[in-house]
């Protein structure tokens, strides 16, 4: 009889295998889901790669898509691996654009180079609020931080909508007022990589905060509390650790890298503040950090994936007719697939030799 | 003697490890039957078979002469196998009474309790057990708690009955009147099966089957062999546990605790007017029944729990508002009794577990770096020095034995401390091998100036290493006495709460 056992040490070809087929499942799923949306399911995929990595113009948009979602998906690896469930990337995201375009009022007319540094600042930090805030709820007051980073969420997008809906931030045209603000000025545009291309140095900004991130978690002292956090917080606070600062740290770290992506989507996508192209990326960048394994490298390549998938879904709706709204419906087939692997790659199969049973 | 239960060449294996290998054994109607054994031989597991909870690979296993398949501890319970873990399976909020019929009666509206009650009376009346069907849990002591496990079984129609280390939570007069009480039972057509590695409970039984790494080594009548015949069956070599400790003047006091309260989860009093001290070259000994305010004590000598009044100095320096970090960096070494919930991560390397809490150190890193070549060089010098058996300091901890995990503890405690060791049952759950070289340490740190606090549950450890001992009951230290003077039956009675004619041999 076949008998499934824990592993004791994780095997690299079984893994990578079991990642493999979860992927292939995932599509093979997804695809009668498109067949039963009445598309030709070769035509539809084959137009989703097209549009995703078919040139080198599709490539950069898919990286421009992909860069929120590597973002908010490092912030969740953060917390994650030290298990505080932070689910507050899309406020923490928000949060950022806001306080990142209230730095812009204030420095506007400086240096385009300062202007940048300085947007940059006030949005990190006002992500790092955000997600402090609630690490102050769960360390002084036992509030879950599933609960209050939820909740913040909410509050945080519905006080964009207000500034946006009449409020302060809003833009004043000659005969109506549209929810949304001013265009932000050119200087305060974060740099292109190509010219020609809409690929901005916010995607340098995700590469090099994954590098952190990875250098942070396995390199420093302060990763090293993280992780232990994440196993035993017990043993973390016996061994002199002050964990409700550990948890802090955490939580600030993860929400000021939530914030990078909110205001490298305004400052170098939106070039205006408006809450439509904002939504979701927080709440994504969380099935991004899943599926890249809570790891940093894993994450980039989990974000690229799905941004190519949000890239490409533009142009397999245009070529074979199927919703673009297919898409996210896509994303989690794959992440229960990629889920159910990473538990897969736990356990292996033991076929016991007939000799075995012979006392 | 008729056979009650025999098992032939029972064979376990999980993973890779072979648990039990071709195991044969014989239970008698109406012995005491100890399986004897380091932790790790593998009387768990066999006992596990034998009570249906794990299905043997191969081999069988009769009962009275018949072959069964046990396939979950149901069918054990059928057929008269009852069995008390170590660690009591009770609902606190119920009686003595609803915890033995719990899950016993067809479902139905009314418990038919009155059939039920009779019963067990019986069953008391018939061993001597007293014991209050109605009281609850939650009031009773650990010791009467075990006699609600005992009677559950016998209420369930044990007539085989397996005992897991039953005295680790008692005194010795409890543990006394336990055995006597099973002896009588053995009278009156019971079996027992008696999972034990202490020896003056082995002694009381009246066969032995040894195990060592998975195999019988040999059944003996305990009557024809001897207590050091018997360790080197389960060890494979001989074994020195008498310990050589020259005497040494006490030093400076390196600890002094004065007047010491805490308050513990429930807003109830875990410590009340504790007051010590210990010097350098000095053991101070805490005995006690586990759960009378020990491990409070430890964690508020490493700041993990607020004292709520009274002052600690530490070598003449007061410790308000302790921290563990305070306590560390003051060379403070902590060896807590549960090592991997406090002591270890224990998905971390051997490595990382052996700079653990010292990571901010400026010995492990380079810069804002943790200098992973430098740790890399300590942990292999310390698994050397402190033969860890690990394949390399990168393997994960948790797929070591628990006595190589305590020696991490060790290696890092003895590196780490210059002045204090505060040591919680460092022996716990180890094999014969790794205690003696725990008390070895210990003594050797004691010979380098270190002032050290042990709680054992081993009392005759306590009072060969121990320069003096303090015994604990209900958060209050009872007395502290001379080992050299006291006798093992006076601390017995003073950790059941009896207060009694003693040398108090200076706080």
């Amino acid at each position: 009889m076949i008998r499934v056992e824990q592993r004791l040490e994780p095997n690299l070809a079984w893994t990578s295998g079991a990642f493999a087929v979860a992927i292939i499942a995932g599509l093979v799923v997804s695809g009668l889901l498109v067949a039963a949306s009445g598309a030709d399911v070769f035509k539809a995929f084959g137009a989703l790669f097209e549009g995703a990595f078919g040139s080198f113009r599709a490539i950069t948009a898919s990286l421009v898509k992909a860069t929120p979602l590597i973002l908010t998906g490092l912030a969740t690896v953060v917390a994650f691996r030290a298990q505080v469930w932070n689910i507050g990337q899309e406020g923490q995201l928000y949060a950022g654009a806001m306080a990142a375009y209230l730095g812009s009022l204030i420095l506007a007319g400086l240096p385009s180079f300062f202007q940048i540094v300085g947007i940059v600042l006030f949005g990190v930090a006002g992500g790092a609020l955000l997600g402090g805030l609630a690490a102050i709820l769960k360390t002084r007051f036992r509030v879950s931080e599933i609960i209050s980073t939820v909740m913040l969420n909410y509050l945080v997008v519905y006080l964009l909508s207000y500034l946006l809906a009449g409020g302060p931030w809003t833009e004043v045209g000659e005969t109506v007022s549209y929810h949304q603000s001013p265009p932000i000025p050119e200087a305060a545009h974060l740099p292109l990589l190509v010219s020609g291309m809409k690929l901005h140095i916010g995607f340098l900004f995700a590469i090099l905060v994954a590098i952190a991130c990875y250098i942070l978690l396995e390199k420093t002292p302060l990763g090293f509390e993280i992780r232990a956090l994440g196993f035993n917080p017990a043993a973390l606070r016996s061994r002199g650790t002050n964990v409700s600062r550990t948890i802090l740290l955490v939580m600030a770290i993860s929400g000021g890298i939530a914030a990078v992506a909110g205001l490298s989507e305004l400052f170098g996508v939106g070039h205006r503040l408006r809450s439509d192209y904002l939504f979701g990326l927080g709440y994504t960048g969380i099935i991004i950090g899943m599926i890249g394994g809570l790891r940093p490298g894993g994450t980039v390549l989990a974000g690229i994936f799905f941004g190519g998938l949000e890239s490409g879904a533009l142009y397999m709706k245009i070529l074979s007719g199927v919703p673009a709204s297919l898409v996210p419906a896509i994303e989690g087939i794959i992440l229960l697939f990629v889920l159910m692997a990473g538990v897969i790659s736990r356990f292996r199969l033991v076929i016991p030799r007939s000799a075995d049973n012979d006392p | 003697m008729t056979e009650l239960l025999r098992v032939e060449n029972l064979t376990k294996r999980f993973a890779r490890v072979v648990a039990n290998d071709r195991i044969t054994f014989a239970v008698a109607a109406g012995e005491i039957h100890c399986l004897f054994g380091e932790n790790g031989a593998g009387k768990s597991t066999l006992s596990a078979c034998i009570y249906g909870y794990h299905q043997p690979d191969s081999g069988r296993i009769l009962y009275r002469g018949k072959e069964v398949q046990l396939a979950s501890p149901s069918d054990a319970i059928r057929i008269g196998i009852g069995m008390v873990h170590q660690h009591f399976v009770l609902v606190e909020a119920f009686t003595v009474l609803e915890n033995i019929i719990v899950g016993t009666q067809e479902s139905g509206l009314r418990l038919r309790d009155q059939e039920a009650r009779k019963k067990i009376r019986d069953i008391c009346n018939s061993y001597e057990i007293d014991l209050n069907l109605d009281a609850y849990i939650w009031e009773l002591a650990v010791g009467q708690q075990q006699w609600v496990e005992i009677l559950k079984a016998l209420y369930l129609g044990a007539e085989l009955l397996i005992l897991d280390e039953p005295t680790a939570v008692l005194t010795p007069q409890e543990s006394d009147r336990l055995f006597r009480i099973i002896r009588q039972m053995c009278a009156q057509h019971l079996s027992v099966i008696l999972i034990s590695h202490k020896l003056n409970e082995i002694l009381q039984s009246d066969r032995v089957t040894v195990l060592r790494k998975g195999q019988v080594v040999g059944t003996m009548t305990t009557a024809d062999t001897t207590p050091e015949a018997l360790t080197t069956m389960m060890v494979g070599r001989e074994v020195d546990l008498s310990i050589d400790k020259p005497e040494r003047p006490p030093g400076r006091p390196v600890l002094e605790v004065k007047g010491i309260g805490a308050i513990g989860e429930w807003g109830e009093r875990v410590l009340e007017d504790v007051s010590f001290s210990v010097a350098e070259h000095e053991i101070l000994g805490l005995a006690g029944v586990a759960g009378n305010g020990q491990k409070q004590l430890f964690e508020v000598l490493m700041g993990l729990r607020p004292a709520s009044e009274g002052e600690i100095l530490l070598k003449e320096e007061r410790m308000t508002n302790l921290t563990p970090r305070m306590a560390l960096d003051r060379g403070v070494g902590y060896i807590p009794d549960d090592r991997f919930r406090e002591g270890l991560v224990s998905d971390f390397s051997v490595a990382e577990n052996l700079i653990l809490g010292w990571q901010y150190s400026a010995d492990y890193r380079r810069g804002p770096f943790l200098d992973g070549e430098r740790i890399k060089r300590l942990a292999e010098q310390q698994i050397d020095r402190f033969q860890i058996a690990t394949p390399s300091p990168d393997v994960a901890t948790n797929t070591l034995s628990g006595g190589n995990a305590q020696r991490i503890i060790l290696a890092r405690e003895f590196l780490h401390a210059n002045c204090l060791i505060l040591a919680n049952q460092p022996t716990r759950g180890l094999d014969v091998g790794v205690i003696e070289y725990v008390y070895e340490n210990l003594l050797q740190k004691r010979d380098e100036g270190f002032a050290i606090v042990l709680a054992s549950e081993e009392l005759e450890d306590l009072f060969n290493l121990s320069d003096r001992i303090a015994v604990f009951f209900k958060g209050r230290i009872m007395a502290i006495l001379d080992p050299k003077t006291a006798s093992i039956e006076q601390v017995g009675l003073l950790m059941a709460g009896h207060e009694g004619g003693v040398d108090v041999a200076g706080p």
